[in-house]
């Protein structure tokens, strides 16, 4: 496909090309809607100060999602509400959606520090963790963050809008998480954009698996809310295509209503604030690697840790380098399972990257299983929260862990399907009974996780539940068009 | 060994939809422990559905799914024997019930046998193994991986052979492993053989009788295109308001797998009635000979699945049972078998536009799924007797068992380490 044209890179934020891996300061701010116009108002104004995906170098970058409620509140009418994906509409914590994302016992939204109430009806009693707006705030040091999200906090109680909750996460020093695994490598690149350049064919998916209003995997448009003309009377937004640009026109017949495209050049963000145990973590990898003198094993502790991820800390994918944290592989993602590692010798079956990425692994052939596997991928945007501990064995009681984001068109296809059909179902790929070592919903007694080796497997058991969901929500990341277009209700 | 599919399609009477409706509902949200029919007392049954369906032409049906082990008499009388009480209870709000008490059981067994809806097409996943046979077998795997575990512990786990040694001796030496030892196979010879005797001699006859049958699909495929290009293009479906009524029971905890029913309606006239019969007898051709090794058309997440013709041919029940979510089961359809489930479903009012019976259809894949969530009705009652299994798994134990005791060579022995 042909690059992206100028006009939409304008349109299309920042966020959805670049992860501003040259900015290490981010700061979440969590917004309610207290009055509408106000907001609008603000949201006018916020229009120009949003970072495009023009590519340029800036010291500080700013991006703004909202959910379905906080689209009600701007004032967008109900039937254009409606169109909008059922997952988007009924928001995170249905009883459904907790079954399927895992979200029961501690997990579950009732524990939430935020987002958990957030459901699509409008007015619920108890308001007060609702989110109508993610404003994210990028900055290049502490000085320029703290400059922008001051500078931004100011302007809330003037603009009609609460601050819900403030999500510091402060610096990223580098691209570890608090386990010590360097994340961000795995990742596929949006055809038509910059992020296909240094990325693998294998890696590439169509336009359309992220951004709404594009073609996709199954070479229909990406599904995109859309609103009728006579809503637009400023024309700020495109006109849908006509038809799915591999149809025939429809027979005749009333021609429909000319609809706008309310969708294009936006995405899907997924926000899951995941809070991370990390001393339990180390503490149970060492109880599990101990010799068979009871003697801690450090290497062994490294090892399984490595095992439970699919790559060693420093980035090498085990199943290229199964025995050592090889440097010259830590950024790669040029790889498959099928032909070196069929059995996880290498990389277990039931790792975290495995699983959320099973690559040409399931499935009766290789190139059909990596297509399949295609249509499930995410974008993921995620940073570290919380400072890094200064012995990761020593519980200092100071909340982190990572903040989720990701992106995609298609929530129910692609990070619902990941979450449950891979991550957490116990019989993923033939495994029997276990589920995702890092960030799966444990809920028996004795979970295990199984090492595949030659001859024989190994399995650890009684997993501890190393990861904790703090708080959630789906966004609408529009493109400028759009936000426009709610600023101007 | 045998096993039957089959559906109890009955009609409701209108004044007790909601009685029936209350009682079934009460049985699903607690299967295992219900009232009505103690299900884990049917030790024949591997999965078994109750769907309520009140559609405004046909009226209200209960449709009751059993998938079983053996013969149709032997399973009547276990289900009479546990369930004589329940049954009477449910099948009271049917229309022309004749029995006056749960006692006639006559009366009420053949007021079941007079519903009986076998079906046009049927895909089994695990062929020739029963329910018990299943648990068993997953008991025995659950027993092998601890001691494995020990094996591992003791950090002497040698060649593949000499694990397999470790085992058979284990077997050997527990009582409640003896079973395992001598099981019959799962299917006789002669299970094995009709199928595909039938098969050859449908290949036979299409080669005998192909003077007649080639001018014979020249017409048809004539007529096909013609009605293809003829009908009007299928509406815009806005399911969002019933899938959040479907989803209410999916994807339940504990539970690795999901159920799906799915009424559609024939399109008029006789030619879709009778492509859509042809094709059905075709695929249970294929499903009993091809696909009967626990993949049906490459996709292998599918335990028992039936089509059956109803309502004289005008409607189409399609019952599943399944591994994993539905996003993921329908994936499998689109990206495995979309040339099959579309030769089937464009027979159907509202499925996205086909052509030349196997071509499009399914692969618009937004629409196909929005066509399915519309065509599904809730499932009001549904059992599983394994819920921890899947097909795969299933074989897998399967496997494990069977080849315990088998001379292997060293490939096979390493291999057989391997399913653990
Ligand atoms: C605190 C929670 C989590 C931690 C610590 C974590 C950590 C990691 C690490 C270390 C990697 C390997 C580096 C890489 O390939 O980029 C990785 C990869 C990945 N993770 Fe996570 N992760 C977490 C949660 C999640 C969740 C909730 C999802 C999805 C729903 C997810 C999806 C992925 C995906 C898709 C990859 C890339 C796999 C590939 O393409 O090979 N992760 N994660």
């Amino acid at each position: 496909m042909a690059e992206l044209k100028a006009e939409d890179m304008q349109d299309i934020q920042g966020f959805v090309i670049s992860g501003y891996a040259h900015l290490p300061c981010v700061s979440y701010l969590l917004l309610g809607i207290s009055d509408p116009p106000s907001a609008r108002g603000w949201l006018a104004r916020l229009v120009n100060e949003v970072t495009t995906s023009e590519g340029k170098e800036l010291i500080s970058c700013l991006n703004v999602a909202l959910t379905h409620r906080g689209l009600r509140r701007m004032g967008l009418d109900e039937e254009t509400l409606d169109t909008f994906s059922r997952p988007f509409v009924e928001g995170m914590a249905t009883q459904h959606r907790s079954r399927i994302l895992g979200d029961g016992t501690e997990n579950g939204p009732t524990n939430w520090d935020w987002g958990g109430n957030l459901t699509s009806e409008p007015a619920k009693p108890d308001e007060t963790k609702a989110v109508d707006i993610l404003l994210l705030l990028f900055g290049r040091d502490e000085t320029t963050l703290d400059k922008l999200v001051n500078e931004h906090r100011a302007r809330l109680a003037q603009c009609g809008l609460t601050l819900v909750l403030p999500l510091g996460a402060g610096r990223q020093p580098d691209i570890h998480e608090h386990f010590g695994f360097a994340d961000g490598m795995g990742q596929p690149a949006i055809e038509g954009t910059i992020q296909t350049r240094d990325a693998a064919p294998r890696n590439v998916i169509k336009t359309g698996e992220i951004l709404l209003g594009y073609v996709n995997d199954y070479g229909k448009l990406a599904d995109s809310p859309t609103l009728r003309a006579d809503l637009d009377p400023q024309d700020v937004l495109h006109d849908q295509p006509p038809v799915d640009p591999t149809e025939q026109a429809r027979p005749s017949g009333a021609s429909p209503p000319v609809m706008r495209d309310l969708g294009r050049n936006g995405t899907y963000l997924v926000f899951r604030q995941l809070a991370q145990h990390v001393a339990k973590f180390c503490h149970y990898l060492d109880e599990a690697t101990r010799t068979l003198d009871e003697e801690l094993d450090s290497t062994a502790s490294d090892r399984l840790a490595a095992k439970f991820v699919g790559r060693w800390q420093n980035g090498a994918p085990l199943v290229l380098s199964p025995d050592t944290d090889d440097p010259a592989l830590s950024k790669e993602d040029d790889f498959g399972y099928r032909d070196s590692d069929a059995h996880g010798f290498k990389c277990p079956i039931g790792s975290h990257v495995r699983r959320s990425n099973p690559r040409d692994s399931i499935g009766p052939d290789a190139a059909k299983a990596l297509a399949t596997a295609n249509r499930h991928r995410i974008l993921r945007r995620g940073r570290s929260y919380g400072v890094r501990p200064e012995d990761r064995r020593v519980d200092d009681g100071v909340p982190r862990g990572l903040h989720f984001l990701c992106l995609n068109a298609d929530i129910e296809r692609q990070f619902e399907f990941v979450q449950q059909t891979w991550i957490n179902n116990p019989v993923f790929g033939g495994l029997d009974g276990e589920v995702d070592p890092l960030v799966g919903n444990l809920t028996k007694g004795d979970e295990i996780f199984t090492v595949q080796a030659d001859p024989l497997r190994t399995r650890v058991h009684n997993l501890e539940r190393f990861v904790t969901v703090k708080g959630g929500a789906y966004f609408f990341l529009p493109s400028l068009r759009a936000l426009r277009y709610l600023a101007s209700l | 060994m045998k096993q039957t599919i089959l559906t109890f399609i009955t009609q409701v009477n209108p004044d007790r939809v909601s009685e029936l409706r209350t009682l079934l509902d009460v049985m699903g949200s607690n299967v295992e422990q219900n009232p009505y029919i103690p299900y884990l007392d049917l030790k024949l049954l591997h999965f078994s559905s109750l769907v309520l369906t009140d559609d405004d032409v046909y009226g209200a049906y209960l449709v009751f799914e059993n998938n079983f082990d053996g013969e149709l008499d032997q399973y009547l009388d276990d289900l009479y024997a546990h369930a004589a009480e329940g049954l009477h209870l449910i099948y009271s709000c049917c229309l022309d019930y004749p029995a006056g008490s749960a006692t006639e059981k006559t009366q009420l067994l053949s007021y079941l046998r007079a519903h009986i809806v076998h079906p046009n097409a049927y895909h089994i996943g695990n062929v020739g193994r029963s329910a018990v046979r299943t648990q068993q077998e997953d008991a025995l795997r659950d027993g092998f991986e601890d001691f494995l575990d020990e094996v591992v512990a003791q950090g002497d786990v040698g060649p593949a052979s000499s694990i397999r040694k470790k085992v058979q001796t284990l077997v050997r030496s527990q009582p409640a492993f003896a079973w395992a030892a001598n099981v019959e196979p799962r299917q006789t010879p002669l299970e094995y053989a009709v199928p595909r005797l039938k098969f050859a001699i449908a290949a036979v006859m299409a080669l005998l009788l192909s003077p007649i049958l080639i001018p014979l699909a020249i017409v048809w495929i004539v007529m096909l295109r013609w009605t293809e290009t003829h009908e009007p293009a299928p509406p815009e479906l806005d399911v969002k308001e019933h899938i959040k009524e479907l989803v209410k029971r999916e994807d339940r905890t504990h539970i690795v797998q999901n159920h799906m029913c799915s009424i559609t309606t024939v399109k008029p006239g006789l030619f879709r009635r009778a492509t859509l019969c042809g094709v059905l007898w075709l695929i249970n051709l294929l499903a009993r000979t091809f696909f009967d090794k626990g993949e049906l058309s490459g996709i292998p997440s599918i335990h028992f699945a039936h089509w059956s013709m109803i309502d004289n041919g005008r409607r189409l029940l399609f019952v599943s049972n399944f591994d994993g979510s539905w996003e993921n089961y329908l994936d499998d359809f689109i990206d495995k078998a979309a040339f099959g489930l579309t030769a089937v479903w464009t027979n159907t009012s509202g499925f996205p536009k086909t052509s030349w019976l196997v071509g499009e259809g399914a692969r618009d894949g937004s629409r196909f799924k929005a066509y399915a969530r519309a065509s599904m009705t809730y499932t009001n009652v549904w059992y599983s007797a394994y819920t921890q299994s899947t097909v795969q798994t299933i074989d897998n134990n399967s496997r494990i068992r069977e080849d315990l005791f088998r001379t292997l060579d060293v490939t096979a022995a390493r291999d057989w380490v391997r399913r653990f």
